[in-house]
């Protein structure tokens, strides 16, 4: 049963990629995929996110629609946190996609 | 900028959440859609700040999440005016600086003009406080509109003014007749009363008779009439008051009798050769003055007639002169305060008598006759020759002569009116030619 509804659902992804691919639409808003703006290493902007899971000084973890977001560096601050965009500053060593 | 000013006004807050899980919160309040900025990890705990609104809309929240919230600071408006409620003078005079304000930005300040060479902002000023526009007057009594009427009437060579009030200055643009040669012409576009009035009293003045005479003895060069008959040739002398040319036209009949006269206003341009008697003296000696070092100062401050000085005038000089300055307090350009200050300074010097070279009187004097001549070249005066000596005497030199010129003469006479003895009978005669 559970194998049947994963199937259903990434057969669903799947068809909504093709269909954004095909219409040309922005996948942000049909997928819901998240939009990391990286400006150098000082200044990332995160924005399409669920939440925040974990936040200190060197690792942010940000919960998106698909995956979540690691965030390591030094000095990490969020500048601004409101319900569609997210601004970290501070120095920035890598980001991590994990499913 | 702008968004800290906001906050500001607004109000906002410092806050420290702690527990078990402040990101829950975090995400809470971007749900409730509680803007929250400057977060800050801090051990444990969170550190950020957030609206006035918002934060009172965390206890729901805060509930939901069991975290504990510490109110670290408060910053803004709303809590600057809850700090200092009590101190009543500080409102009060906070209210009467926006009421005085309000209050002294109903009048005007200052008078500003633009665009004037010719006539000077103090004779504009002068003539504005004679119509009773003056810096400190109230705004709602400015009448621009009236202000460019009487600027325009009072003076003709100004063709264009513009009056506005900018603020609490009023603004006097003014576009002077550069051209003197189309004076005439901007008279005639004038659209105001008495420039049409003028021009009604120059029809007048063409239409009463007029001769034109010598204004100076001399031979005639040349004669051009346009109108009147003109009473001498070219090579005549003539001497101050001949007539040149006459506004009385004779009508004669077939008989060459004189019937009737017919008068108009002359019109010529005569030219005669004139001679002209120059003489210029100046002394050969003069004083020069040696300062001294010795000088007396004072400096005084005049509020209104009251006079506070510093320093002293007496003094024991043989000769001496006074300097004084003066300078009054103004605000902006053209609002005069009723306080000057300045300074009055005697200096002691001695005279001596000294005499000036041959050479620099005889440059002296050369100067003086050429800007004599110059002066006569600018109004249209030819010198032919000029037979000009130097002479240079013990106590005094001169510089005499007689100049040769070529000039204007005509000089502008009522026309003497004549009457015919017996008019009926001419009256019969002029029908007969007829």
């Amino acid at each position: 049963m559970w194998h049947f509804y994963m199937n259903r659902d990434l057969e669903n992804g799947k068809f909504k990629e093709k269909l954004a691919s095909a219409a040309s639409m922005p996948k942000d808003v049909v997928l819901g995929a998240a939009v990391v703006t990286i400006i150098g290493d000082q200044e990332v902007c995160i924005e399409n996110y669920r939440g925040i899971i974990e936040y200190t000084d060197v690792l942010i973890r940000v919960q998106t629609k698909g995956c979540q977001l690691r965030l390591m560096g030094k000095n990490l601050q969020i500048e601004y946190y409101t319900n569609d965009e997210m601004k970290i500053t501070g120095r920035i060593c890598s980001l991590e996609y994990c499913k | 900028m702008i968004q800290s000013i906001i906050r500001y006004v607004h109000g906002y807050v410092k806050i420290r959440v702690e527990g078990y899980s402040p990101e829950r919160f975090l995400n809470l309040c971007s749900h409730h859609q509680i803007y929250i900025w400057g977060l800050t990890p801090c051990g444990n705990a969170y550190e950020m700040y957030m609206s006035l609104k918002g934060f009172k809309k965390l206890r729901p929240i805060v509930r939901k999440t069991h975290t504990r919230i510490q109110l670290v600071e408060r910053m803004g408006l709303p809590f600057f005016l809850q700090k200092y409620r009590k101190r009543k003078l500080f409102f009060i005079s906070f209210f009467l600086c926006l009421g005085l304000l309000y209050f002294y930005s109903s009048f005007i300040w200052d008078i500003h003009f633009e665009g004037n060479e010719k006539w000077t902002n103090e004779t504009l000023l002068e003539f504005l406080e004679e119509k009773e526009v003056t810096p400190h007057m109230p705004k709602s009594k400015v009448d621009c509109a009236l202000i460019v009427k009487e600027i325009r009437k009072a003076y003709d060579d100004i063709v264009w003014v513009s009056a506005s009030i900018d603020g609490s200055r009023l603004r006097i643009q003014i576009k002077e007749n550069e051209d003197t040669f189309r004076e005439a012409d901007a008279e005639s576009g004038n659209t105001s009363d008495d420039s049409t009035a003028s021009k009604d009293g120059q029809e007048e003045e063409t239409l009463t008779p007029r001769d034109l005479v010598a204004a100076k003895d001399g031979v005639i060069t040349s004669i051009i009439t346009r109108t009147g008959v003109p009473q001498v040739h070219v090579g005549d002398t003539v001497k101050k008051g001949d007539v040149l040319v006459s506004g009385r036209i004779e009508v004669k009949n077939d008989a060459g009798e004189v019937i009737d006269y017919q008068y108009q206003a002359s019109d010529a341009d005569i030219f005669a050769d004139t001679q002209l008697v120059y003489t210029d003296t100046m002394s050969t000696k003069y004083k020069k003055k040696h300062y001294e070092k010795s000088e007396r100062r004072l400096y005084y401050l005049k509020i209104g007639s009251r006079l506070i000085s510093v320093g002293t005038l007496k003094n024991d000089y043989k000769e001496w002169e006074l300097h004084t300055s003066e300078h009054q307090l103004k605000l902006g350009e053209n609002f005069y305060l009723p306080v000057s200050y300045g300074s009055k300074i005697v200096k002691s010097y001695i005279s001596k008598e000294k005499s000036y070279t041959k050479k620099e009187i005889q440059q002296q004097l050369s100067q003086n006759f050429q800007l004599f001549s110059k002066g006569l070249e600018e109004q249209g005066i030819q010198i032919k020759d000029n037979h000009v000596n130097i002479q240079i005497g013990e106590n005094s030199a001169s510089a005499k002569g007689t100049l040769y010129l070529n000039e204007s003469i005509a000089k502008e006479t009522k026309t003497e009116i004549m009457q015919i003895e017996d008019q009926g009978q001419e009256n019969t005669d002029q029908k007969d030619t007829d």
